[in-house]
């Protein structure tokens, strides 16, 4: 019995910011994607769960065009980031887990320099002081709206905690105006007020029509702030779960399912009934 | 604010980056003016030459005047030969610092006048005097490999690399742009202080852009070996560490070891030897016939072989004419000293071609005139003085003239020659 290996809801269509069809990804012998399906729609949050080794850094890898794929497709608004990257990457703002900028400028200089590397913020700004104004004061609006307290904007990022990071990360992003953001464990290290503080950005950011992968650990964060809870396991997704309105997961129940996936990621024996099990109702 | 500036305020944060930069403007800003003193020095000590001699003459001719014996004239008077720096000569001293910029010669036997100093080949020696050529050839490599050791894996260790990695602007254009401002920083830190240098030295213009260009040239041969190295994703204490081992084995070990094989493949005598010879060959000349020694001379010089007999008793001829043998008797190893040299010169700039150090310095002595091919230019140009010295006064010992004061105005006078004839 052939495993549920897609995400493809009956919304899904080709226009998706991120679609991943049938990819299979390989380093050496080791199959780390296979055949894995994926699909997620503008303003929209999918969370990517799973056991170390199942796949998840490598579809971001796949995504942001750092990883050429044995077959299937990868498209990123409907590029192919591994033949375009950067037109790919235009359309993208990527968290790694541990949002390392540079300490020795402050966070409006950091955004400005990532704005920059981005083709985007300084070089679009009109010339002279007056552009430079508008240019911090877009800065700073987006450092604001990130929830950056106005006191941090202009201090090295030598003393920040991984949460005032995130937001500087995350103002990037809101001016970047991308329509595809990509998060690796963007929760991890948060104490519990910054990952709600975090999880309520997201909500905003996908309020603007975003398309949001986050791969995580976090089941509780995902199930907080996510539409779709993907689980994979060994390369593919062994199980899904989706929300809409205000009701969300089963907790319970998709930790259970987290614990299955990792015991078999464990043991490395996947039989189809495990797969199939533990169907958890949205 | 574009991306360069970006770079440049980045770069600019980076407290030790900068410090780095602002020492390599001090030591080239230091060695230019070790350099500008130094030849400053030499080009006084040569102004000074014209007031001296003046002063010498006159005591000789005072004392000759009584005998008008060219002679005494020919014996007791020196005469000054220079080698005047070049106007880069500041910038690379080169053989300046070991052989002799002013010789003061008598018309007795040259060669052990000449060979008072020896010449090494100074492309494969070890670094000698403080100057340009030295922080250029040698300490600036340690620059680049301090700014660029860690260009990526720096980013890698900082977490950064995969977040610059995922943007547009990021992977290698980043790369390229930050070698090129960095490239661009090195060669601002060196060029612009020499730039300065040469012109309030009264450099050629073109001579300015040959040496404002050899530096990035040589800087992107380091670069690209960081680069090189950069790529093959070790961490940044083995990158630094892998630099600067090459860094030892291209300028400072092979070098040496080639300048060991390349005075093995090419024995040549020391200069002291040869002016060995020819002082044993003067002292012979006390013990053996005064005839055979004129008959000796007159065979090599026919156009002397007029001259009225030798008397019993001392004349300055028979001198100046074992003098003249003894020139004569080591002629064939002068040749073969010479031609060494010259086979070892070439095998050093050869050797240019393979390791870069050596090859800057080639072309950086080549063109300030410091070199063995300007050090034997001298050397020819003080035989060429001496054949007319001799000549002049062998006009008044062999055919008995005396030697008036007033001749001493129609000395033949040495000249240095045009610096434009330089060719590299």
């Amino acid at each position: 019995m052939t495993p549920p290996s897609s995400l493809m809801t009956p919304s899904s269509s080709v226009t998706d910011p991120i679609r991943i069809d049938d990819l299979t990804l390989a380093y050496g012998a080791h199959r780390v994607l296979d055949r894995l399906s994926l699909a997620v729609p503008a303003g929209s949050i999918t969370a990517l769960l799973g056991g170390n080794g199942a796949g998840k850094s490598t579809t971001l890898s796949a995504l942001l065009g750092f990883t050429r794929a044995q077959s299937g497709m990868v498209a990123v608004c409907g590029i192919d980031p591994a033949a375009n990257p950067d037109e790919a990457r235009r359309r993208i703002a990527y968290l790694p887990e541990n949002v390392a900028l540079y300490e020795h400028l402050s966070a409006v200089e950091n955004v400005d320099y990532l704005l920059a590397l981005s083709g985007q913020g300084a070089g679009q700004q009109p010339a002279g002081r007056s552009g430079h104004h508008r240019n911090r004061t877009a800065i700073t609006d987006a450092l604001a709206a990130a929830g950056l307290q106005d006191r941090a904007w202009d201090q090295r990022l030598g003393g920040f905690s991984k949460g005032m990071r995130q937001k500087v990360a995350i103002a990037v992003a809101l001016l970047r105006q991308v329509p595809v953001l990509l998060l690796d464990e963007p929760t991890s290290g948060l104490d519990p007020r910054a990952t709600a503080d975090f999880n309520a950005l997201l909500v905003a950011v996908r309020a603007r029509g975003t398309a949001v992968l986050m791969v995580t650990h976090d089941l509780l964060s995902a199930a907080d702030v996510a539409d779709r809870i993907a689980f994979l396991e060994a390369g593919r997704v062994a199980h899904e779960v989706t929300a809409s309105g205000p009701e969300r997961f089963d907790v319970r129940a998709l930790h259970a399912r987290f614990q299955a996936v990792g015991a078999q990621m464990s043991d490395g024996q996947v039989s189809d009934a495990q797969e199939n099990s533990g169907q958890v109702a949205a | 604010m574009n991306l360069w500036m970006q770079e440049w305020r980045l770069f600019s944060r980076q407290r030790l980056a900068m410090m780095a930069l602002a020492l390599l403007a001090l030591l080239t800003s230091a060695a230019l003016a070790a350099g500008i003193v130094e030849v400053s020095r030499q080009r006084a000590a040569i102004a000074a030459i014209p007031a001296a001699q003046a002063e010498d003459i006159a005591a000789v001719a005072a004392y000759v005047d009584r005998t008008k014996d060219a002679g005494s004239a020919a014996y007791y008077s020196f005469h000054p030969t220079w080698d005047a720096p070049a106007p880069l000569a500041f910038a690379a001293l080169g053989m300046r610092d070991v052989a002799p910029y002013i010789l003061r010669v008598r018309a007795l036997g040259l060669e052990a006048q000449i060979y008072d100093g020896d010449i090494f080949n100074p492309e494969l020696a070890l670094p000698g005097r403080f100057d340009f050529a030295f922080v250029l050839v040698f300490l600036a490599p340690l620059f680049v490999i301090a700014l660029f050791y860690d260009l990526v894996s720096g980013e890698r260790e900082a977490g950064r690399l995969r977040t610059l990695d995922a943007l547009p602007n990021g992977g290698r254009a980043l790369w390229r742009r930050r070698s090129a401002l960095r490239l661009a920083l090195l060669w601002a830190a060196l060029g612009i202080p020499f730039g300065i240098a040469a012109l309030i030295e009264g450099v050629a213009g073109s001579t300015i852009a040959i040496v404002l260009a050899l530096i990035p040239a040589y800087l992107l041969f380091w670069v690209a070996l960081a680069v090189f190295v950069g790529r093959l994703r070790w961490n940044s204490v083995t990158n630094a560490a892998t630099l600067a081992a090459t860094w030892l084995v291209l300028v400072l070990i092979a070098p040496t070891l080639a300048n060991v094989a390349i005075n093995t493949a090419i024995p040549v005598d020391q200069g002291a030897e040869i002016a060995l010879a020819q002082r044993e060959a003067v002292n012979r000349a006390w013990d053996i016939p005064r005839e055979d020694t004129m008959r000796r001379f007159y065979a090599g010089h026919p156009e002397w072989a007029d001259s009225a007999p030798l008397g019993p008793d001392f004349h300055y001829k028979w001198y100046f004419a074992f003098h003249q043998n003894g020139d004569d008797s080591v002629h064939d190893r002068v040749r073969a000293y010479r031609s060494g040299l010259e086979a070892r010169d070439a095998a050093g700039r050869a050797l240019g071609w393979v390791l870069p150090s050596v090859g800057v310095q080639a072309l950086l002595t080549r063109l300030a005139e410091t070199d063995l091919t300007a050090q034997l230019g001298y050397q020819d140009r003080i035989r060429d003085f001496h054949r007319r010295l001799r000549a002049f006064y062998y006009g008044y010992l062999f055919q008995a003239r005396p030697f008036e004061r007033g001749d001493f105005g129609r000395l033949p006078r040495y000249q240095q020659y045009s610096f434009s004839d330089v060719r590299i």
